[in-house]
């Protein structure tokens, strides 16, 4: 596949925010870097490497080992599924094989028309509600989904508590009208 | 607002503050926890807000949102001051009502009350609620009192004063002994005696020492920490802040998951507070002592809550432990002595301080003193946060806490410490909790994860559960961790699709006790936990399944 340019940019002004210490600012610059653009393009993270003076390889260590960071695009959406033992015990899988059933996918992967990454969480601390999910835009855009039934945090994620598997649809299609 | 230039300073800001505070205004108190968050807390909030004003109220009304009250299963949870009139399962709805009747005509609305479980009465006021009842809150104390956001609410209700007694009259010595002397345990699981471990890190010569607080709470189905640090961030900053003097430190280190972004950002607003209020910075309350705290965010792996793990993560590596000794309190973060305490552990230090180790040596039992947080969640009917004593029973925290099973079902297991604990059945319901009690019986203490099981939870499914969470978590450093966890699931997986023979069983056992007595670090040394106290309380399910197969 051929790469796409990439803006480096948003990553060159990333990682001039951290000034010396960069060693121990590495995994916070990947962790906003992949705020920025969604996930962690390999053009980027060879900026990453240029400009920090960091081997790819460690990056590549680093980047593969936290379970924060993805080499693939994702989704508009990103749907992490709690299975938390709460959240386990109360149905957790149920709910996670509706939404691969719903939208085709295996776990971490995307849907065809990249509207939703479906991803398991090992805890979100919500356990009093299990089973939980929280549907949360990729890319930092804030307010794209008011109005559904749920609540949105100052991340814009929005969860969900006590998730039935019949209602899982109607969550999901709450989104879908939202495609350009 | 000014800097705080001494200890006296903090004296005069608190009259200052309750002289402001003294006036005779009702108070609306929503819960701004996660659980009642995602009920629709905030639009409840928001509605609040809106009748206060619609009404002319601002000046008579005060309306505040607090961190987890607990009784997460009912949430989003109201109470309303000075009448403590406590309501629940509160609807954006129902905020006009809430304001015209009960605070403006003292009216109580029957339909938001708590409904007693055994006598079925209503219940008006949140201490009478059962669930309360048997709890003692003094980690928690404040968490459901002041507003999230608030240092000055914090500082109000005594918060700062023990550091202030600390920097005015205690050397780092008598601090440590003091918190020998309390009998206080790392509440992040292990139990390792927290004054011994400041002694360490204090008796070192280096002049560079750093202090880490962590909040890497990676336990599934636990969220204690979650709530302390978004309830009342700035006591566990002021235990970080007596520990770095107590320890001799000038910088120290946040560790919070990047899953909890309210924890982190309540946290970093406290930094900010304490920092303008010269709590924190240079030269603090004059008494010369500097400290530097930054917030290092987790990037999703369950081993960095492991003490080198976490250490490796702030350092820019992958969160993979090392072998100890040398312990952290000899050559931590950058190979400086450091101390790495539990975000319980820390907020339990300020009341250790002011009250005297004295005072918190007297809750709990003989070897576990003062109180422990749980997350009580799973198949019960009240789920939430809980505070007891040691000592207490599980079955006092199940059935008179927790009011017993939901849907009528009953009771089959506890599992307690999460995916390093173990599965505690109902005959042990009645041991004490302590950390050398439940050590016996198979389980741990944890970190305060605590999960109900009803009839319908297979007990092997669990244990397969818990083995795929660790494997998937394993960092992969050492073999025994690594392989043994790999085939354990395995096993586990033939046995609970019913392709199982009693060889698989024994061969369980041996790989569990080898991965139990090879890891590296408490990742694979406890992995093997719940399939061990599984086979030991429930075997019976395990031969169920190898009759349907073989």
């Amino acid at each position: 596949m051929k790469e796409k340019t990439i803006d480096l940019r948003p990553v060159k002004k990333i990682v001039a925010g951290y000034g010396n210490d960069k060693d121990s600012n590495l995994i916070a610059a990947l962790q906003q870097t992949q705020d920025e653009y969604g996930y962690l393009p390999k053009q980027v993270l060879k900026e990453v490497s240029r400009l920090m003076e960091v081997p790819l390889t460690r990056i590549f260590g680093i980047v593969t080992f936290y379970s924060q960071f993805s080499l693939l695009p994702k989704g508009k959406f990103t749907i992490k599924v709690c299975i938390g033992t709460a959240c386990h015990v109360r149905g957790a899988e149920d709910v996670k094989t509706r939404i691969k059933q719903l939208l085709d996918v295996k776990e971490g992967e995307t849907s065809a028309d990249y509207m939703f990454t479906l991803e398991s969480v090992a805890c979100l601390g919500v356990c009093a509600l299990g089973p939980v999910m929280v549907v949360g835009s990729s890319k930092k855009a804030a307010g794209c989904c008011d109005g559904q039934d749920g609540q949105t945090s100052p991340s814009g994620d929005k969860s969900y508590g006590h998730v039935k598997t019949e209602k899982i649809e109607g969550i999901l299609e709450s989104y879908s009208s939202d495609k350009e | 607002m000014e800097r705080l230039k001494s200890t006296r300073d903090i004296l005069v800001h608190r009259e200052i503050l309750r002289k402001e505070q003294a006036t005779e205004k009702q108070t609306v108190v929503v819960c701004g926890g996660t659980g009642c968050e995602t009920f629709g807390g905030s639009d409840l909030y928001k509605a609040l807000d809106t009748t206060i004003k619609d009404r002319g109220l601002e000046n008579k009304v005060l309306l505040k949102k607090t961190g987890c009250q607990g009784l997460c299963e009912k949430g989003p949870l109201v109470t309303l001051w000075p009448s403590n009139i406590f309501y629940r399962r509160v609807k954006e709805s129902h905020a006009e009502k809430i304001i015209d009747e009960t605070v403006g005509k003292g009216d109580i609305i029957q339909k938001l009350l708590y409904t007693d479980i055994q006598t079925r009465e209503k219940v008006v006021h949140q201490e009478d609620v059962p669930f309360y009842k048997k709890q003692h809150r003094i980690v928690l104390k404040l968490n459901g009192v002041i507003a999230q956001d608030s240092i000055d609410e914090y500082i109000e209700a005594g918060g700062y004063s023990a550091l202030a007694k600390v920097l005015e009259d205690m050397k780092p010595e008598q601090v440590v002994k003091e918190i020998t002397d309390s009998g206080l345990r790392g509440r992040g699981g292990a139990g390792f005696p927290t004054g011994k471990k400041w002694e360490f890190v204090q008796n070192t010569t280096d002049s560079n020492k750093y202090v880490i607080c962590n909040g890497d709470e990676g336990d599934p189905g636990a969220f204690m920490d979650r709530s302390v640090l978004e309830g009342n961030p700035h006591q566990v900053l002021e235990g970080m802040i007596i520990a770095a003097y107590a320890i001799g430190a000038n910088r120290g280190y946040f560790y919070i998951r990047a899953e909890y972004p309210m924890a982190i950002k309540y946290v970093q607003t406290a930094i900010g507070q304490a920092k303008e209020l010269g709590l924190l910075g240079e030269n603090i309350l004059g008494k010369g002592f500097d400290l530097d705290l930054e917030i290092k965010k987790g990037a999703g792996a369950f081993v960095c809550g492991e003490e080198t793990s976490l250490i490796a993560s702030i350092e820019g590596k992958r969160g993979m432990p090392r072998t100890r000794p040398p312990y952290p309190a000899i050559s931590g973060l950058w190979g400086k002595p450091t101390c790495i305490n539990n975000v319980e552990t820390l907020a339990n230090i300020p009341i250790i301080i002011e009250k005297g180790a004295e005072y918190y040596s007297s809750i709990g039992t003989k070897g576990s003193k003062g109180t422990k947080v749980f997350a009580l969640a799973g198949k019960v009917r009240n789920t939430g946060l809980v505070e007891v004593p040691m000592g207490t029973t599980l079955r006092e925290i199940i059935f008179e806490i927790g009011g017993g099973i939901a849907k009528g079902k009953k009771f089959k297991a506890a599992q307690i410490g999460g995916p390093s604990g173990g599965c505690v059945p109902e005959e042990y319901l009645d041991t004490p909790i302590d950390y050398e009690s439940l050590k016996s019986i198979g389980a741990i203490m944890g970190s305060g994860g605590l999960v109900v099981m009803d009839e319908d939870t297979s007990m092997v499914e669990i244990a397969r559960y818990f083995m795929d969470f660790c494997q998937d978590e394993s960092c992969g450093k050492c073999p025994p961790c690594r392989v043994g966890t790999k085939r354990m699931l395995e096993k586990l997986t033939k046995i609970h699709d019913g392709k199982g023979c009693r060889d698989d069983i024994e061969d369980l056992k041996e790989m569990a006790n080898a991965t139990k007595t090879a890891s590296l670090c408490g990742l694979g040394q406890t992995a093997p936990n719940p399939v061990l106290s599984t086979i030991r309380y429930f075997m019976n399910e395990y031969e169920d399944l190898l009759k349907t197969g073989s």
